[in-house]
């Protein structure tokens, strides 16, 4: 399994776009701000609505109403998060595979964290249309809250564990 | 200001904080979350103004939602950013990209302040003026530009 996706990041790595992100000074920042910007809106967006599930912070809204204002910019941000992050990705494949906060990121938490977001969009838009929470809501969005967490405590662990040098 | 950030460099505390690798973890945490929930609940704002989202709720409604969690996000990027700053400080003041990044993060938080200030004002208007628009407009670039200057700041200057 390991010798397959080295394989693959192989191949991705030298292919044109991630020669040319890798070889030139300026595109990996640019790289880098389509990661963040996706990430901004995406993580933003997901903790101000866990926020509002934990009865944290103003209760003008409901949770559903809140959901359903942010549903298309929230998954705008994960798909520009998702190009960046390939493309990032794709410059240094073979730096990532044996990384392992990278492996837990990106093959544990992320997918975890994006289908518990999923149950939480949907519970949040179907069952709390009032002004208080219920349990289950507020226990959904504190689990999410401390998956995204976890998300970006191994992101920045990443470098911590990179083996290339 | 630079025998200042020498001092702080030295500092007796920040020296502690800056070679405690579970202090610096938390406070990159810190500073990654606060800034995802800052420009995430900005742009959200920004974008309701220029009338691309949220488009059935006023952009008083979102920004009564929204400005409690832009604030709590810069907080968290200005206590965390201090730490992360104080110890490497006499080389993030040389580095003119550091300069600039802080300049444009204190042009945007302006632009913030004007949107927040005006929202309630333009949200009672039968529609959005084009000057609302273009000033939420700036604060989205000037958020954007903020993202990229700092990734510039440790591509370029080495620092961070």
């Amino acid at each position: 399994m390991y010798e397959f996706f080295m394989a693959l990041a192989k191949w991705l790595q030298n292919t044109w776009w991630a020669l040319d992100i890798s070889g030139s000074t300026w595109a990996y920042p640019f790289v880098q701000l389509t990661h963040f910007t996706g990430l901004s809106l995406w993580i933003g967006t997901n903790l101000s609505l866990d926020l509002r599930l934990l009865g944290v912070g103003s209760k003008r809204q409901t949770a559903a109403q809140l959901s359903d204002a942010l549903f298309v910019w929230n998954w705008t941000g994960l798909g520009i998060a998702i190009l960046g992050g390939f493309m990032l990705f794709s410059s240094a494949a073979t730096k990532y595979i044996p990384n392992l906060a990278f492996e837990v990121k990106l093959g544990i938490l992320v997918p975890l964290g994006v289908l518990w977001h999923i149950l939480v969009q949907w519970h949040a838009r179907r069952r709390e249309q009032a002004d208080n929470v219920t349990p289950f809501g507020k226990l959904a969005g504190l689990i999410e809250l401390l998956l995204w967490f976890s998300v970006i405590i191994a992101a920045v662990s990443i470098p911590n564990y990179d083996t290339s040098h | 200001m630079l025998q200042f950030c020498e001092w702080l460099e030295h500092n007796s505390w920040i020296v502690w904080i800056d070679s405690s690798i579970p202090l610096s973890l938390l406070f990159e945490i810190m500073h990654y979350s606060g800034f995802f929930l800052l420009v995430g609940s900005t742009v959200i704002v920004d974008l309701r103004v220029m009338g691309l989202a949220a488009r059935d709720r006023t952009p008083a409604e979102v920004g009564r939602q929204l400005f409690p969690w832009m604030w709590t996000g810069l907080c968290m990027v200005v206590l965390s950013g201090f730490f992360m700053f104080a110890g490497d400080a006499g080389d993030f003041y040389g580095a003119i990209t550091f300069r600039l990044k802080i300049l444009v993060v204190v042009v945007a938080v302006a632009f913030g302040l004007i949107v927040r200030s005006q929202v309630p004002r333009w949200s009672e208007l039968p529609t959005i003026p084009a000057g609302a628009k273009i000033v939420a407009f700036l604060s989205l670039v000037l958020w954007i530009g903020s993202i990229l200057i700092s990734v510039e700041v440790p591509a370029i200057s080495g620092v961070g």
